[in-house]
């Protein structure tokens, strides 16, 4: 890729090092060691189960359906979740994790009943935001969950489309178990590690916490504003 | 216990009888009460309005004061914040700086060293009356005095104590402000009265005087039947 | 809009707010339920002041480095493909993002809530280029709609705004015919934005922190619009204070947990949004030109100063929701975009003390934001700093106040002269005294006494008594 510009970057920074009162400081600093971490503490030692437990409950305070299943019971969960939106149309990531859990099926069925389901497809490029703006239903996976603050951290990818977790009306994300960590440091623990090992990371991350809200009237929470206005996440308890 | 009494300048002029009080419950405490003659000022409205030059003569004059003293008692939690206050003052002046921080760690508010260093929790006090605590800025945030007084008052014979609402917010006082900002700070005392009134207190206990001071002066000019005491002066009654 | 509100001076400010009883019913009613909330948040962290500490920690490493990370950041986000513009100035920040507009044709902006592009009046330059720019955060969106009323906090900015006042000004400007229910309103600003998300040509985001390690930027929101404006619009221009940056997404965790539960008492807020330049090859949303201003405007002469520890600031104004005087004043009172303890220390730094001189003495020094501050930022110790520097430095006390500073330091220096004092205070005051009690002061003791009594000097002092009493006298 093109490198960008970069407009009087000199004269700036100079400026910064001459108010901190020393030379330019070009050379790599060290991260230090902080002497205070007590973010490696919270649910430490907890189990997966007890994980799930702390995800359901505050599921609960951010307005966001839990529901557990397994794999081989996850076509019929889905069936039920989505009856309840009464959903004529989906949109869905192209993530194989679809085929591994045999959602597939679950899409071609869907479709036999005349629901609209639509792949994101990088091919046919901008249609497929105007597919996810229409939807009723978006549905992806979660590459990583956490459990403190019942939230799904979400890579892009050319299958993974920003929009699919963000216009539809409904939002839902299938949570492998084993994607459940305490909370928010070891996924950026994660993303640390990815930018130091391959130089790079997605182009954009996405930390999700049930659907999206505001108070700004009066401060009243009013759920569903720009995003979706409802959000269920689905954990296959085998996987 | 040889303990240095410093009055304050509210103390000394409009509530002596606060003074009073508190030596004579140091007395019955076992401790030998003395009154250093120069003492004056802490300094805090100079300083508080930003004449820090002159805030340090005031410095100077009080640490040399209280230089040989032991202990330094003072019935007010403002004040004794403004002694350790000086230890900044004083950060381009090494020799005063380590005199202010030996004066810091001499003084202690009346509650803390009641409770902290004569480790004493009754003081044999009865008090009959419906009271409520109004606990001040300074003393609870830059000094951390918030359980001294409460155990003291808990240990009062007859005296029904119940919590005041929104506790922790300013009464309006802030020194200089008083008289700098009146609208602001006759909203700020408005509410704290209100607050008071809640609790259905008929003694409203403190124990800075510059808090009660504009407590009660605003009680007094709403013609409200609401007493206002030092704790010092619950502390030492024996009705 | 610049970062100065209107040209009334500020007693009459503060007249006009301590008047809105609406707006002061709405500030206390959102003080006291953010209270509990961040209470909760606090709690359940575990050992927030180790959380307090270690935020502190970073914040300072960062900005004791901040030409380092910012270089960082700047070729990360180079090498993405993303362009990089250090702006000195406002007026140089405005340039460059007007030229790109320019560049882009661009006719519709779409914005999501950024205090930087209000402290810059970004979307005036833009209008001046005949561009529409639309604020997709319900609250800015409110207030633009409300003819460009000015935000009254930095997280919640149309707090002094009612639900009938907003059904009004929904129905007037936008034809809104439904009632006055937070969530009906709320919907009609969905559907109207929908339309706009879709099909501006730029979209135009603040930054809540940059990422130096990956050259990511990263937004912080309820509702979901950075999202949008982010993923639709073909350009994005993202506009930082110079300050808000961390060394890698581990600290950046740290931050966004204290920056949530500080401002909302949630645990995370809906979206946290990390964004790396343009859209990667291949993929159908996100921006295809990224752009990123970089924004002293007076932040570099902080640095380096007594004051520096204010650039620690990460804006979740939890100083604001326990302040006692934003209490009553409201936002308004500040004449700032910066409100609250952090805008008195924040405003007379960027704005200067001339139109910013009242602002560190509306605080009584309680130090309840030092407390709340998840940076540590000693704000009231700032302010006194303030007031120093506005005596010392620039030799705006008043003749009174200096005369009776020193005199108050001359007599407090020495106990002939201040045992005198507080000798004469009782024959001083004689004249005054009805009742026991001064009604009406002299001097200094009028402003007192015009709310309250003020209690009359005691016929014997302390030290008097003293002296005198049996058991023993002075040492």
């Amino acid at each position: 890729m093109k490198n960008g510009a970069v407009h009087n970057k000199e004269q700036f920074l100079n400026q910064i090092a001459k108010s901190l009162g020393r030379e330019r400081r070009t050379t790599p600093v060290a991260r230090p060691q902080w002497k205070h971490q007590p973010q490696w503490n919270v649910l430490k030692n907890a189990t997966e189960d007890e994980l799930l437990d702390v995800l359901g409950t505050q599921c609960d305070r951010i307005h966001t359906r839990v529901e557990t299943t397994t794999c081989l019971e996850l076509n019929n969960m889905l069936t039920t979740v989505i009856e309840h939106f009464d959903a004529k149309s989906i949109v869905s990531w192209d993530d194989p994790r679809f085929k591994e859990y045999g959602i597939n099926d679950y899409y071609e069925n869907a479709g036999r009943a005349g629901v609209d389901v639509h792949i994101w497809d990088p091919s046919i490029g901008e249609k497929n935001i105007i597919i996810s703006e229409r939807a009723d239903v978006g549905i992806t996976f979660a590459d990583i969950t956490l459990a403190e603050s019942g939230t799904v951290v979400l890579f892009s990818d050319n299958g993974k489309g920003r929009s699919v977790s963000l216009l539809p009306t409904n939002y839902i994300a299938i949570i492998p178990k084993s994607t459940i960590v305490p909370r928010m440091t070891q996924a950026t623990h994660y993303i640390h590690k990815m930018e130091q090992e391959n130089g790079n990371v997605p182009s954009c991350i996405n930390f999700i916490s049930g659907p999206s809200n505001s108070a700004d009237i009066e401060m009243n929470l009013v759920v569903g504003v720009h995003g979706p206005i409802t959000a269920t996440y689905i954990v296959v308890t085998d996987r | 216990m040889k303990v240095s009494l410093f009055i304050t300048c509210l103390g000394d002029v409009f509530y002596p009888y606060v003074g009073k009080d508190t030596v004579e419950i140091l007395e019955r405490l076992n401790c030998e009460v003395v009154f250093p003659k120069n003492q004056t000022c802490c300094g805090q409205p100079a300083y508080n309005s930003g004449y820090h030059k002159e805030t340090k003569d005031v410095a100077k004059h009080m640490i040399k004061t209280f230089e040989q003293s032991d202990y330094i008692v003072s019935p007010s939690g403002s004040c004794v914040t403004m002694f350790h206050e000086y230890v900044h003052l004083f950060d381009h002046d090494k020799e005063w700086q380590e005199k202010a921080q030996s004066l810091a760690n001499r003084t202690f508010e009346f509650t803390q060293f009641i409770v902290d260093v004569l480790k004493v929790e009754n003081v044999g006090a009865s008090f009959s009356k419906r009271a409520t605590y109004h606990t001040s800025c300074h003393m609870s945030r830059l000094l951390g005095v918030k359980d001294a007084p409460m155990k003291l008052l808990e240990n009062v014979k007859g005296l029904e104590l119940s919590n005041l609402p929104n506790k922790e917010i300013c009464c309006g006082f802030g020194g200089t402000f008083s008289v700098k900002m009146v609208p602001i700070s006759e909203q700020m005392v408005n509410e704290k009265i209100e607050h008071i009134e809640e609790t259905d207190a008929e003694v409203l206990i403190g124990a800075d005087c510059g808090c009660l001071m504009n407590i009660g002066g605003r009680i007094e000019r709403q013609g409200k039947p609401i007493k206002v005491m030092h704790i010092a002066q619950v502390l030492n009654s024996r009705g | 809009m610049p970062m100065k509100i209107g040209d009334v001076e500020f007693f009459g400010r503060v007249d006009k707010g301590l008047r809105n009883s609406f707006m002061r019913n709405a500030v206390v009613s959102a003080q006291e339920r953010l209270k509990g909330a961040k209470l909760n948040a606090a709690e359940e962290l575990g050992d927030w002041e180790e959380w307090r500490n270690l935020s502190e920690e970073i914040r300072q490493h960062t900005l004791e480095n901040l030409d380092y990370y910012l270089e960082e950041l700047t070729e990360n986000v180079c090498k993405q493909g993303g362009h990089v513009f250090f702006a000195q100035t406002a007026e140089e920040a405005n340039e460059y993002i007007t030229r790109v507009s320019k560049e882009k044709k661009a006719k519709k902006i779409i914005k999501s809530k950024s205090m930087v592009t209000e402290e810059i009046s970004m979307n005036d330059a833009l209008e001046a280029l005949g561009c529409e720019v639309i604020e997709s955060d319900l609250g800015e969106y409110i207030l633009q709609l409300d003819d460009h009323d000015p935000p009254s906090h930095i997280v919640a900015p149309a707090l002094h705004k009612n639900k009938e006042q907003i059904r009004e000004t929904f129905s007037e400007k936008k034809g809104y015919k439904k009632t006055s229910k937070p969530e009906e309103l709320a919907l009609f600003a969905r559907e109207q934005l929908r339309a706009d998300f879709l099909s501006a040509d730029i979209g135009i985001t603040g930054c809540n922190f940059a990422v130096a390690e990956s050259g990511a930027i990263s937004l912080v929101t309820n509702e979901g619009n950075a999202r949008l404006s982010t993923s639709l619009p073909k350009t994005q221009i993202t506009v930082m204070g110079m300050e808000r940056i961390v060394p890698t997404w581990e600290e950046l965790d740290i931050l966004v947990s204290m920056l949530c539960r500080s401002a909302v008492g949630q645990k995370l807020t809906s979206y946290i949004t990390g964004l790396i330049g343009p859209k990667d090859k291949g993929d159908v949303d996100g921006p295809e030109e990224f752009h990123l201003v970089i924004l002293d405007n007076g932040r570099s002469n902080i640095l380096g100063t007594e004051f520096q520890s204010a650039l620690h600031c990460i804006r979740c104004a939890a100083c604001i929701n326990v302040c006692p005087i934003y209490r009553h004043i409201g936002g308004h009172s500040y004449g700032s975009i910066y409100p609250g303890p952090i805008g008195a220390v924040l405003s007379p730094l960027l704005g200067g003390y001339e139109d910013y001189k009242e602002l560190p003495y509306a605080s009584s020094l309680c130090a309840a934001c030092t407390e709340a501050c998840p940076v540590k930022i000693p704000l009231h110790d700032l302010l006194v700093k303030h007031r120093r520097n506005i005596v010392e430095e620039h030799g705006k006390g008043t003749f009174g106040e200096k005369l009776a500073m020193r005199g108050f330091s001359l007599a407090a220096s020495s106990p002939k002269i201040f045992s005198m004092g507080s000798k004469s205070a009782p024959t001083v005051m004689s004249p005054f005294i009805k009742d026991g009690k001064v009604k009406k002061g002299p001097g200094p003791i009028k402003p007192w006494t015009d709310i309250r009594d003020f209690p009359e000097p005691s016929k014997q002092s302390f030290r008097e008594w003293f002296k005198k009493r049996d058991k023993g006298g002075d040492q």
